[in-house]
């Protein structure tokens, strides 16, 4: 009962829905149409109440109007302190009453309506801890007085009043006549005897008035009938909240009425929610039971409404624990399943009874509310500071909404297989879900949530798909659950089942089954037009496998996986981990709220800092040996492998003075241009002393890794460096300045020399390297060259032109076999990589067909 | 005597154990293939007799032959006469058998006759209607034949199974038992060593995969039994090996191998490497080696053995000290592989010339002592090596007796030939694309 919650609840006209937005608006045009005397500019304001005060009697009003919340709402506040404040009840109760007298002089029956509405509140309040107030009882009766006089009045002189009047005036008619029912005895005895009934109040301090039975049965009478006033029929039933009302019987009587207000306006969300607690005390079959529960959680999703709100933790443990009982009320009573598409029963006076061989279907969705409660959670931890203990105290509610999706699965597994009901997207969807919570934990992690689960389920529960024993591995666990769905599900689902896996793959150091099966699933082809979330677990996939091959020591593969998501400004943005905030960003308000929603909660993030760090060190081993053997040459500039990494690098390199590196950056930078001169050593402590690497598993082993590499680099950038200047090299010359063994120095020697890198000849007579002289070319020469590689690739771009221009499968089939043309961001954008070729061209196996199809159109 | 067999094999002998590939391979062959190669383990004596003959047991005791089945059970049994249901099966056999010959003997008649076989056209269906109306063949006739290769097949009688799937190939329109029978055909042929007829079969059935098959899982699957079909001719029939290397190095079939038997890259690698002699087509043989360097380097995280270790250390790691030594134990694996035991000579020598060719491109001043050692020779053997290598591969180089030392001369590639190389198939190219944009 937070004091936004209550806020909400009292100022039922408020705009915190954009439903009620879009009522209000209509409202506003309709009383522009209809107000010809009245013709007031419209408020700025969205509050309906408000704004027809100020229509009615202009500004005044509504400032009264507003302060007169206003101290509403701290009043409130102060009653929940101290809590036998009799006299401030009655104060409100007081000033609300001659509110209403006042606004009867003018005939304001929309102000009359709000203020009756919170008199009934304060009531509701102030009978808690005493008898209903007297005043409170000639207010009404008077105010049933004068209704039935004005209505006389209203029929007598036509069409006087507005359409916003009349509908106030009805709508009070009908509440006042349910509300007064409940006091018929009061106001009975009021009546006889106006003035004495007043004097008696001093007097009479504790008559207590108990509701009786037979008035219950009255109302009941009165619900059904009702046509408009679900309403007020629903706020009667809080106002005489007592639990005796409350009868087995009567249970699905209460539902009804809640039912039919849900979604509507001045529903007091609260109220209902109180009296299906009661309810569900009280409720003893299965079927009152499961009713009940349903209705009640679905009313506390209901509580919050908007896009920023999230539920209150409070609510959410009250929605989770009830979810449970319904599963489990379920569970014991398999004759009984909720199913979406079940036909609603319309008896209310006789709860279904079905024989125990006979199954009964309840509507409701098991599948939503379970998505319902993520969501809310998943809302909250967005919302709340991650850098708090409250943070982290919600995080451990996730292990019980871990074992409700279990349970669910549980569930729709059960009613599968022995009630042989067939809801294979519903289960979809919880296996789903259930794949989401676990995909990117550590395989510890999992096990022991999901070990915790089990234990803290019945054993009744079993599951076929993930079978109690049999999910204790985490990857086995994975794999079953992703098997599942590819064999079940047609839909997005699948394509997430498989990115969850490859993730978790990647996660757990498995860097070839990752890339694999990346590749295989041809997601980089069609993954722009998944949708955004989709997307998004797209790019975190492809990050976790760049980390994954940059674990596993394979730089050119991390690089080239990252270089898609790191490459670019937007990382924030594409890992949902944070807006970003862009130079000319030209987001509209709803773009960002939209961005809001999608982030992710903080303990899914990927750490930003270590993928740049991670980013630029693979791009620096690459890099700086490959500007080197570019030396001078003109296409220095095409070849960029990273450009982010050259852009920092010439940003670094313009500076005047450069300081000791305070980042991780001018870490990387800094060894990048010791890598570049050769001093390896410098280079390799500049990259050991960036701590974040601290944040992988075995740090030591991958500075190790790093300064192996940096060594190698460092030999290979050397060579390429200042070879022009030596005649020959000692191997072990090299091997000393190197640290290298001398086998190592020759084997990159050999590779570099095979390749064609460098224009030499080992010597292993004298155990060195002789360079070649004369090979450098002159400037004339280099530009033919260029000439000529530009020549044959315009006639290599025409040919694909004319294969895409006449067959456009046939182009597809070809880019798949390994020309590298998936443009895009798949992983094969750059096609120099030769794995990307060759999976690509395992891709073509699939579409052979088809490929060959579209060579004989061409 | 025994235990000493069974438990202290040769130190080759594990070699083998470690990289047989029989499991693997298993799977995707028939029964009957699989036959040759347990033969061929019962004469390399590394298990032991008793389950060499327990498996050939249990391989065959699902086929038709059934006398040979009672004799490996008698020796398996160490008993004399037979229990009841072999007598019973192998009567059963000989009914169902005479039964499926007068069922067919008809049609196959009519087959032998002249001025029937003079009628017959290409299209089937009008096949089969001219021999209904005239000669009253029916489909189940024409099944029958089907059924008595089959059982002909399980019987062992592979050259009267494989002329009447011939002959029902000839009249069938039914495409799935077609195709069956090629497969059964195929089979026949290879038993039978007649290798070319099994590369005629091979080539129909691939033509069949490429054709048929709308679902790339079963595609895949009989990709993968045709490569390890295959793998008979390859190495039994020399001109069979260059069309199998294109077969194999052919977009479908590469990603098949790296896709579900990626074991297949051994023979591959051998059958490039030992290629090497033969073919005198140098560019292509270059390609195929950059192929196979290439696929080897993207399976060496799921598939390595010395074979393919050696690739990886000559033309990745460029390790001579390495490929030395994987070539020695590859020697070993070689000699233990059914495929690959008769070619095991051929593949060192070429190995050995390839080692040597990458060697003398790297390097400028060669010991021959040392190149010698490298290669597993003596000295005077390596000399007389390095000179047929100079003449063979016509590299420029020349031995300086003296110093013990070969030196080479590598000229450098002249920019203008570059360009040139470059440019070369320019105009050509332009003329396919203005030919193809004007059409």
């Amino acid at each position: 009962m937070s004091r936004f919650f209550h806020g909400g609840a009292s100022d039922s006209e408020s705009s915190s829905s954009d439903e009620e937005d879009l009522y209000s608006d209509e409202e506003e045009e309709k009383l522009e149409e209809s107000s010809s005397e009245e013709s007031s500019s419209s408020s700025s304001s969205d509050d309906e109440l408000s704004e027809s005060e100020e229509e009615a009697e202009g500004g005044n009003r509504f400032i009264a109007g507003g302060k007169y919340d206003d101290s509403d709402e701290s009043e409130d506040e102060g009653k929940r302190i101290v809590k036998s404040a009799k006299d401030k009840r009655l104060g409100e109760i007081e000033s609300s009453i001659k509110l209403i007298e006042n606004a009867e002089k003018i005939n304001d029956w929309v102000v009359i309506t709000a203020e009756f509405d919170k008199l009934n509140r304060f009531v509701e309040k102030a009978k808690q801890s005493g008898p209903v107030p007297k005043l409170y009882i000639k207010a009404v009766a008077d105010l049933e007085d004068f209704m039935a006089e004005s209505i006389a009045k209203d029929k007598a002189s036509a069409k006087k009043m507005n359409a916003a009047n009349a509908r106030a005036l009805n709508t009070i008619k009908q509440r006042i006549k349910k509300n007064n029912r409940t006091y018929e005895k009061e106001i009975e005895q009021y009546r006889g005897d106006k003035e004495g009934y007043m004097v008696e109040e001093e007097n009479e301090e504790k008559p207590v008035v108990k509701v009786k039975k037979d008035r219950a049965a009255a109302r009941e009478n009165v619900a059904p009938g009702g046509l408009d006033d679900d309403d007020e029929g629903f706020a009667t039933v809080g106002r005489g909240g007592k639990v005796v009302q409350y009868t087995p019987e009567s249970i699905f009587k209460h539902l009804k009425i809640i039912i039919e207000a849900r979604g509507k306006k001045n529903t007091d969300r609260m109220e209902q929610i109180r009296t299906m607690e009661k309810l569900l005390e009280i409720a003893q079959t299965p079927y009152q039971k499961i009713k009940v529960l349903l209705a009640l959680v679905s009313t506390r999703f209901d509580l919050t409404t908007g896009a920023s709100n999230y539920m209150s933790t409070e609510q959410w443990k009250n929605a989770s624990s009830e979810f449970n009982t319904l599963l489990d009320t379920l569970e014991r009573n398999p004759n009984y399943i909720v199913h979406e598409l079940a036909e609603e029963w319309d008896d209310d006076e006789k709860a279904p009874e079905p024989s125990p061989d006979e199954v009964f279907k309840v509507p409701g969705s098991v599948v939503s509310f379970i998505e319902r409660l993520d969501d809310e959670l998943t809302r909250s931890l967005q919302n709340i500071d991650p850098h708090t203990t409250e943070y982290i105290e919600r995080l451990g509610d996730e292990s019980a909404l871990y074992t409700g999706i279990v349970r669910s699965q549980a569930y729709y597994e059960r009613i599968q297989q022995q009630q042989d009901v067939r809801v294979p997207e519903s289960l979809n969807r919880v296996v789903n879900r259930r794949l989401e919570h676990v995909y990117f934990k550590p395989a510890q992690v999992v096990e022991t949530v999901e070990e915790n689960t089990w234990n803290s389920l019945p054993n009744s529960v079993e599951s076929t798909i993930t079978p109690r024993l049999a999910t204790r591995n985490a990857t086995k666990l994975i794999n079953t659950l992703c098997t599942y769905l590819y064999k079940y599900d047609q839909t997005i689902l699948r394509t997430r089942a498989i990115l969850c896996q490859i993730y978790h793959h990647a996660l757990h150091n498995q860097f070839y089954k990752a890339r694999d099966m990346l590749l295989m699933s041809h997601l980089q082809e069609n993954i722009h037009g998944a949708d955004v979330s989709t997307q998004i677990l797209y790019n975190r996939t492809l990050v976790q496998v760049g980390l994954c091959a940059f674990r596993a020591g394979l730089i050119y593969e991390a690089q080239t996986a990252l270089q898609e998501i790191c490459g670019t400004n937007r990382l924030k943005e594409l890992l949902a981990q944070g807006v970003q905030i862009q130079r000319y960003a030209q987001v509209t308000p709803e773009q960002e709220r939209l961005e809001r929603q999608r982030q992710l909660p903080f303990h899914m993030h990927i750490n930003l800092e270590l993928l740049e760090c991670t980013y630029l060190t693979c791009s620096m081993l690459l890099e700086i040996p490959a500007l080197a053997a570019a030396g001078s040459s003109p296409d220095i500039k095409k070849r960029a492998i990273s450009k982010t990494f050259r852009r920092m690098l010439e940003y670094h390199e313009r500076q005047i003075f450069t300081g000791p590196p305070e980042n991780t950056r001018d870490h990387v930078m800094q060894a990048s241009k010791a890598l570049a001169t050769g001093e390896w050593k410098r280079s390799s402590e500049l990259i050991h002393a960036i701590k974040i690497w601290d944040l992988l598993p075995e740090p030591e082993r991958i500075k190790e890794m790093l300064a192996v590499k940096i060594q190698e680099e460092g030999l290979r950038t050397y060579l390429f460096t200042y070879a022009p200047f030596y005649d020959t090299v000692a191997i072990d010359r090299l091997a000393e300045m190197f640290d290298l063994t001398e086998r190592k120095v020759s084997a990159v020697v050999s590779k570099m020399i095979a390749h064609e890198e460098i224009a030499a000849a080992l010597d292993q007579v004298n155990n060195a390297i002789i360079f070649r002289k004369g090979v450098e070319l002159s400037r004339l020469q280099s530009l033919a060259l260029t000439l000529s590689e530009r020549a044959s690739s315009l006639i290599e771009l025409n040919e694909r032109v004319l294969e895409q221009k006449t067959a456009g499968s046939g182009f597809e089939g070809g880019a798949g076999g390994g020309r590298g043309g998936r443009g895009g961001r798949g992983r094969g954008e750059s096609g120099r990589g030769d794995s990307d070729s060759r999976r690509g061209g395992r891709g073509g196996r699939g579409r052979g067909i088809s490929s060959s199809r579209g060579a004989v159109r061409t | 005597m025994a235990t000493t067999d069974g438990t202290t094999p040769m130190n080759g002998a594990t070699e083998q154990k470690n990289y047989d590939l029989m499991p693997k391979m298993m799977p995707n062959l028939d029964r009957h293939l699989i036959f040759p190669l347990i033969e061929n383990m019962e004469q390399q004596g590394i298990f032991p007799q008793q389950q060499i003959v327990q498996a050939k047991y249990d391989l065959l005791k699902h086929t038709n032959m059934t006398d040979y089945v009672g004799s490996l059970w008698k020796e398996i049994h160490d008993e004399e006469e037979l229990p009841e249901s072999f007598t019973k099966k192998r009567e059963e056999v000989l009914e169902q058998l005479k039964l499926l010959e007068e069922k067919s003997a008809k049609v196959l008649e009519l087959l032998e006759t002249e001025e029937v076989i003079s009628m017959l056209r290409s299209d089937k269906t009008a096949n089969m209607k001219f021999l209904e109306e005239t000669h009253k063949v029916t489909m189940d006739m024409v099944n029958a034949i089907y059924e008595y290769g089959q059982c002909q097949y399980q019987c062992g009688n592979y050259s009267g199974a494989s002329d009447l799937l011939y002959h029902y190939r000839i009249l069938s329109t039914d495409n799935e038992k077609t195709a069956s029978a090629s497969w059964g055909k195929l089979a026949c042929e290879i038993l039978l060593m007649n290798w070319e007829g099994a590369m005629e079969e091979i080539n129909k059935v691939k033509e069949l995969i490429e054709q048929k098959f709308n679902n790339p899982l079963g595609q895949l699957q009989h990709r993968t039994w045709l490569i390890h079909w295959c793998l008979f001719p390859f190495f039994n029939h020399e001109p069979a090996r260059d069309a199998l290397c294109e077969l194999f190095f052919s977009p479908a079939y590469i990603n098949t191998i790296q896709t579900s038997c990626p074991w297949i890259l051994r023979y591959l690698a051998a059958a490039v490497i030992t290629n090497r002699t033969r073919s005198r087509n140098s560019s292509q043989y270059q390609k195929q080696l950059k192929d196979l360097v290439r696929v080897v380097k993207q399976e060496i995280y799921e598939y390595t053995d010395p074979i393919t270790e050696f690739v990886a250390a000559l033309y990745m790691d460029f390790d001579f000290e390495e490929a030395r030594r994987k070539l020695a134990e590859a020697e070993e694996v070689l000699k233990g592989d059914f495929f690959l035991a008769a070619t095991t000579e051929a593949f060192v020598e070429s190995a050995r010339h390839l080692i040597s060719e990458s060697y003398c491109k790297i390097h400028q001043r060669i010991d021959i002592k040392d190149l010698s050692a490298r290669l597993n020779l003596t000295q005077d053997e390596g000399e007389k090596w390095i000179v047929n290598l100079i003449r063979d591969t016509r590299v420029d180089a020349k031995i300086d007796t003296k110093d013990g030392t070969v030196l080479m001369n590598h000229p450098p590639q002249s920019i203008y030939q570059q360009v040139i190389e470059r440019t070369r198939g320019g105009f050509f190219r332009t003329q396919v694309l203005t030919a193809a944009v004007s059409k």
